[in-house]
């Protein structure tokens, strides 16, 4: 089975994920749900051969749910109790949406999710500006990488020892080269005809497959799941 | 210059900016969860910690609607990483407005900016609103997902309907001072340079 899906799968998988992270599960059977649901886009990344974020991510997810459910309760006081609920509730909470939505970075090419976009008749505007900030959180990691060896090269690690300097050291060399990053990218974006009159037509032929409709189908039994055993029962 | 609508062009910059800006958000939220006096000193820590990528915004917009896509791209953003969609109108009215102030400034005028881009950071509020809002199910939502019973009453002390409207005022005005500073860093670095 070909591990690829629509880009409106995936997009669908985050609005779910999402909506599901703002409830807090409070039963077994809500904790079940919710696990399972985040063990979807780890079994997406394996399939996709991205083992490493695969793994990281599992160890990460199941650290934070082990120490949530045998560590961690209301009574819990002290500083390394709020440090530990503080990576908990981060990683508890969020990491489900997290894990989604970087599958769905990481594996959406920017065409694919363009015509995905346009086949779901979301303005231009907004679609263009979205696929920007998707393909742009790698490139700031990648850029600030770069900026960090640049300046550890030079001796200086956090501002020199000066706090205040550390804005300085790196924001604005970051902010300098997104800026040309963005020029270049307009660029590009003009000569492939972003933003004419014409309506574009794409090489990827989308196509709901038989594995998205199930993942929809999944997803939504998952999210109906969840919504009526915490509110209706 | 073509005054009629936004070019690809535009859309990049919004993209890079609410990507930067969000990268920045994301670095200072994380800190809310050591304590929750932290998340009530947002309104102080993002809109000094955002100016200077904003400023450098500001100086890319001159079309009406550019601070507008960022807000409905940031309550978006906001909703995908499980702050809820109750503070999403809020966010986008705040980008609304600011883009009508700058607008009757011509996205030119400074003193305009300023005013602009405070309230364009009163959208941090907008994250405090379920707190405000579903207060009692917020809490049980908290105590669930395994926090303390301490971080819950310290925040439901720093914040709540009374003390909503100084966080307000506050996340205003540092914004404006944001403003201050992020335009002088842009006029030291990025206008001699030629990007500004």
């Amino acid at each position: 089975m070909s591990a690829k899906l629509d880009p409106r799968t995936k997009l669908y998988m985050i609005l779910i994920v999402s909506a599901v992270v703002m409830m807090s599960a409070t039963t077994p059977l809500l904790w079940v749900v919710r696990i399972a649901m985040t063990l979807i886009p780890l079994i997406l990344l394996v399939a996709e051969k991205r083992y490493a974020s695969a793994l990281r991510f599992t160890i990460l997810y199941a650290i934070a749910l082990v120490l949530t459910f045998c560590f961690l309760s209301e009574e819990s006081t002290g500083i390394l109790q709020s440090l530990l609920i503080g990576y908990c509730g981060i990683a508890v909470q969020f990491l489900p949406a997290l894990i989604t939505a970087w599958y769905v970075v990481r594996t959406t090419k920017i065409d694919e999710f363009m015509s995905a976009m346009q086949r779901m008749h979301v303005p231009d505007g907004i679609a263009i500006s979205l696929a920007v900030v998707m393909r742009f959180f790698p490139t700031i990691k990648e850029e600030y990488a770069s900026i960090t060896d640049a300046m550890r090269m030079r001796g200086i690690s956090f501002g020199g020892g000066r706090p205040s300097k550390m804005v300085e050291y790196r924001m604005i060399p970051l902010l300098f080269s997104c800026v040309n990053i963005g020029d270049e990218l307009s660029a590009a974006a003009i000569t492939r005809g972003l933003g004419g009159k014409v309506k574009r037509t794409s090489v990827e032929e989308l196509r709901l497959r038989v594995s998205d409709w199930i993942l929809i189908l999944g997803f939504t039994a998952a999210a109906s799941v969840f919504v009526i055993f915490k509110y209706v029962l | 210059m073509d005054k009629k609508g936004l070019t690809p062009k535009d859309f990049i910059s919004i993209g890079i900016f609410t990507a930067i800006w969000f990268v920045v958000e994301f670095a200072f939220g994380i800190l809310g969860y050591i304590h929750p006096y932290i998340v009530a000193a947002y309104v102080v820590m993002l809109p000094l910690a955002g100016a200077i990528p904003m400023m450098l915004f500001y100086t890319k917009v001159e079309k009406f609607g550019m601070l507008t896509i960022m807000s409905v791209l940031i309550a978006i953003i906001m909703f995908v990483t499980g702050m809820g969609y109750l503070g999403a109108p809020i966010t986008i009215a705040s980008g609304l407005i600011a883009d009508l102030i700058a607008k009757s400034g011509n996205y030119k005028k400074f003193p305009k900016t300023v005013l602009s881009y405070g309230v364009f950071c009163l959208w941090i509020c907008a994250n405090y609103f379920p707190i405000l809002v579903t207060a009692d199910s917020y809490r049980q939502d908290l105590v669930d997902a395994g926090y303390s019973a301490e971080y819950c009453d310290n925040l439901f002390r720093a914040i709540n309907p009374r003390t909503i409207a100084v966080l307000l005022i506050v996340c205003f005005i540092c914004g404006c001072i944001g403003a201050f500073i992020g335009k002088a860093a842009v006029r030291k670095h990025f206008e001699k340079a030629g990007i500004a």
